[in-house]
């Protein structure tokens, strides 16, 4: 049974599309075949995280409008081999999605994918709608700031109504959460709003804290999804978000200020002298 | 050829008075309508009257015709009854008058059937209110029994009550319904409005509120946040 995911936020600039390439690689490494859609029509960003962008030749607009058939457009990973990506098209805007062209082509990912990950663009409009309208889970990615959780909490409200299994009246998206750019010093320091906070306003389950951390620009920039890059605090956080995903049991990790025993001997230390 | 309208409705409000009869004893009624007229006769002169039958629902015969030669006597225009039990409805109607809406007494039943549908319209809400959700209970009350978010809206045309965190706006008795309240425990609402009257969040704020149910509800046109109390019992009657 194929299961469709949306990565989805609201506001932009918070993690979505690094979210998107990561989790499809996390679920490919698996062994899971896997499909990354892109919905962020004329603002495409994915096939530059996912370091395929030198390969685009079809577009989603392409196959909706059936001037190329699906297999023409997907690209296959240069790492994994179970993972393809379907890149947005540059030159349209979102207006070229619909509801029936969108349904056609994931029902015919679902003949041969195991996963489905929408990466779904910014905002509440037709774009954001379609990526999350067929979903069957949701990865809200969401800063620890108010402005982002706001519109979390906005987007929370639209997958509990304005979703396929909503109008059909099935068991509603399973939604989790996603904390991006965490940085427990700010934190600590008030800076910035806490994992309790958040988890008080939009009370779903946590899937993860990806640390705030110089990796995820690196790899975006190199076009290799953070998650490949597993010495990184991120790449492992993402790796852990994927087990959880799959129903593993990992605990949290990068929620509290780092004190490993080299820096608390240090510490000490300094107190001494 | 296209013929000139020959008519054309409009909406207006005319004034008129309602007579409300109190006894059927025509002769004093007769007197003191007389006294009435004589004190200021071009008020009454041509004036539209409606019968209004609530005090006197319980004497069934009515003599109307009478009635309606007194009115006339005295140059008034009787327009139609109001009010009043369906005999004598049928009595007045039998006499060519025609049967107005409104008085007491048919609203008063038209409450009672009100009162129970009230109980059905309860809406019942169990998941989060999100942002920019709009939850509306027409006619009757609203039940959040989880959070209602900061940017959500919850109405009703009745009373609200609220059980999880309080942090968007509410409403209640948004149709005018003074009596209307606001229950809830953890308070942060962006708005609390009873009836149009309305408190911001900054004004919530001013109130030093400690943890606990509260109920909100209109006082001579200013809206109160009040801390219900839970009545304990007593530890040496335990």
């Amino acid at each position: 049974m194929t299961k469709t995911i949306v990565i989805t936020s609201g506001k932009g600039g918070v993690g979505k599309t690094t979210t998107s390439a990561s989790f499809a690689v996390g679920l490919a490494t698996r062994g899971y075949k896997t499909a990354v859609v892109d919905f962020d029509i004329g603002l495409r960003n994915l096939d530059l995280i996912m370091g395929c962008e030198r390969r685009v030749v079809y577009d989603f607009v392409n196959v909706i409008r059936k001037e190329a058939n699906l297999n023409q457009a997907l690209i296959r990973d240069k790492h994994i081999k179970e993972l393809f990506i379907l890149p947005a098209s540059q030159t349209r805007d979102k207006d070229a999605l619909t509801v029936e062209g969108v349904a056609e082509v994931l029902a015919e990912l679902s003949k041969t994918f195991d996963y489905i990950v929408c990466d779904s663009p910014a905002g509440i409009e037709r774009g954001a709608q379609l990526a999350m309208y067929f979903a069957d889970s949701a990865i809200v990615v969401t800063n620890p700031e108010v402005s982002s959780v706001r519109d979390s909490d906005r987007m929370l409200g639209l997958l509990s109504s304005k979703t396929k299994r909503a109008e059909d009246g099935r068991d509603k998206i399973t939604e989790h959460l996603l904390l991006t750019r965490y940085s427990p010093k700010r934190v600590a320091r008030g800076d910035m709003l806490s994992l309790s906070d958040v988890n008080e306003i939009l009370a779903i389950p946590l899937l993860g804290v990806i640390p705030e951390s110089q990796a995820v620009l690196r790899a975006s920039n190199s076009g290799d999804p953070v998650i490949l890059d597993k010495d990184s605090d991120a790449g492992q956080a993402y790796l852990d978000a994927v087990a959880r995903f799959l129903g593993e049991n990992v605990s949290h990790r990068f929620i509290e200020e780092e004190r490993n025993w080299l820096k608390r001997l240090l510490n000490f230390k300094k107190e001494v002298v | 050829m296209k013929k000139e309208p020959c008519f054309q409705f409009k909406a207006n409000f005319l004034p008129c008075a309602v007579l409300q009869i109190l006894s059927d004893d025509w002769t004093h009624f007769d007197q003191q309508l007389t006294d009435a007229v004589r004190k200021a006769p071009s008020f009454f002169l041509n004036l539209p009257v409606v019968i209004d039958l609530d005090k006197i629902s319980a004497v069934e015969q009515i003599n109307f015709l009478h009635l309606k030669e007194l009115l006339v006597a005295h140059q008034m225009v009787p327009l139609g009854v109001r009010g009043g039990s369906d005999a004598q409805h049928q009595l007045a109607e039998a006499n060519s008058l025609s049967l107005l809406p409104g008085g007491k007494l048919s609203n008063f039943d038209k409450k009672q059937d009100k009162k129970e549908e009230l109980i059905l319209l309860t809406k019942l809400v169990t998941t989060p209110v999100r942002s920019g959700m709009q939850i509306y209970a027409r006619d009757g009350d609203l039940i959040v029994t989880a959070s209602v978010s900061a940017g959500a809206e919850v109405l009703a045309d009745g009373n609200v009550h609220i059980y999880g965190p309080l942090r968007g706006r509410v409403l209640a008795g948004v149709t005018g319904n003074l009596q209307a309240r606001i229950f809830c425990d953890a308070l942060e609402a962006e708005l609390v409005s009873i009836a149009g009257y309305y408190l911001t969040k900054d004004d919530c704020q001013k109130q030093a509120l400690s943890p606990g149910m509260k109920q909100i509800y209109l006082e001579n046109e200013h809206v109160r946040i009040e801390m219900i109390q839970p009545q304990r019992v007593p530890a040496e009657m335990v």
